[in-house]
């Protein structure tokens, strides 16, 4: 299982390294362990996230790709669907099967034909267009409906932080 | 006579079954004591919650008891994703019966009620530059620029060596991180002017 799971990731490895998306970069921390990654997003233009570049970190499971792996910003990131930790809260990292919410279709949710570059594009487009109807960070949620202008302040702000500007 | 010479092997045929039947009975109920003493000793005073998931758990949710988390927790096995989800959903979490004890008890006290207020706290995370160490890279990025924009050279994107393969994806991450940062300078030099 785990050997299937390593080649798995080992193949999206080498399809993400030859022909990368616009914006992102994304690899293990270590071929040791091939169930770490280490991947790194654009923000989208036309957003306050633009000209950012957000670290995140990937923990797959050893029965990846029947279950999602588990997806965490490395730095601060005020989006209401981003928890204060950092974990991202998006349904395609929602295995199937489950649905406490009740609203999400099930073709938007995990299913072994994803890939951790669906990921990481559905993650991009997540910055760019929030859904408050599940806010993993209520605040932000609040904020971004209320008072666009603040919560792009921060989030801005945030950018330039995380550049070290 | 007919029936003695058929009764011997019967009985025969009795006793060696009743002899393997009591000794499989004993021997299985002595590993099966072995067993459950190993494998329940350890749950009973530990349970395979950890203080870990309970501090994850009540970071995200602070309004939570411990010890509601830690029993909800404790039912479905440490399954972090199912109480998150659980309680996201509205449907609260049961109060643990009174004999229950949290493992482990938290390492911090309680949870700092400024990460729930409306203003975020400043950056804790260290920032790209620290993270990736690129701030002897900064300065002579900048020198390059000033050369006029370098063309990046078309590079190899996959190697069969693992090593090479490493410094790829990270010059790679570099490039981007110096990149953004290079192109956020030039927009706060254009807004100056």
């Amino acid at each position: 299982m785990a050997s299937s799971a390593s080649k798995r990731l080992f193949k999206e490895y080498k399809s993400l390294s030859s022909d990368p998306p616009e914006g992102i970069t994304a690899g293990p921390v270590s071929e040791d362990d091939m169930f770490l990654w280490e991947a790194l997003i654009q923000g989208p233009e036309g957003t306050p996230f633009e000209g950012g570049v957000f670290p995140a970190e990937l923990k797959f499971p050893k029965d990846y790709p029947l279950a999602p792996p588990k997806m965490k910003f490395l730095v601060d990131v005020w989006h209401p669907n981003v928890y204060a930790n950092g974990e991202v809260c998006i349904s395609i990292l929602h295995p199937p099967g489950d649905d406490p919410h009740h609203y999400e279709q099930a073709s938007e949710r995990w299913s072994p034909i994803q890939s951790v570059e669906k990921i990481l594009i559905s993650v991009m487009s997540m910055l760019a267009e929030p859904n408050d109807e599940s806010p993993a960070n209520v605040d932000a949620a609040r904020m971004w409906r209320e008072k666009r202008g603040q919560y792009e302040d921060i989030v801005r702000k945030n950018v330039r932080t995380s550049l070290g500007l | 006579m007919a029936e003695q010479t058929l009764n011997i092997p019967q009985i025969l045929v009795f006793i060696v079954v009743t002899v393997l039947a009591v000794r499989w009975f004993f021997s299985k109920s002595s590993t099966d004591s072995n067993s459950s003493n190993s494998s329940t000793r350890p749950t009973r005073t530990s349970p395979r919650i950890n203080a870990a998931q309970i501090e994850q758990i009540a970071q995200m949710f602070p309004q939570l008891e411990r010890r509601s988390i830690a029993w909800e927790l404790f039912r479905n096995g440490g399954n972090v994703q199912a109480v998150t989800e659980k309680v996201l959903s509205g449907r609260g979490l049961e109060t643990p019966p009174p004999t229950f004890t949290v493992p482990t008890p938290a390492p911090r006290s309680a949870p700092t009620p400024s990460s729930h207020t409306s203003t975020p706290k400043p950056a804790t995370k260290p920032d790209l530059i620290a993270r990736y160490n690129l701030s002897s890279k900064i300065s002579s990025q900048n020198q390059q620029n000033e050369d006029g924009e370098q063309k990046p050279t078309k590079q190899k994107v996959w190697s069969q060596d693992r090593n090479e393969r490493q410094t790829i994806l990270q010059r790679r991450r570099e490039e981007m991180i110096l990149a953004a940062r290079r192109k956020m300078e030039e927009k706060d030099r254009e807004a100056k002017a």
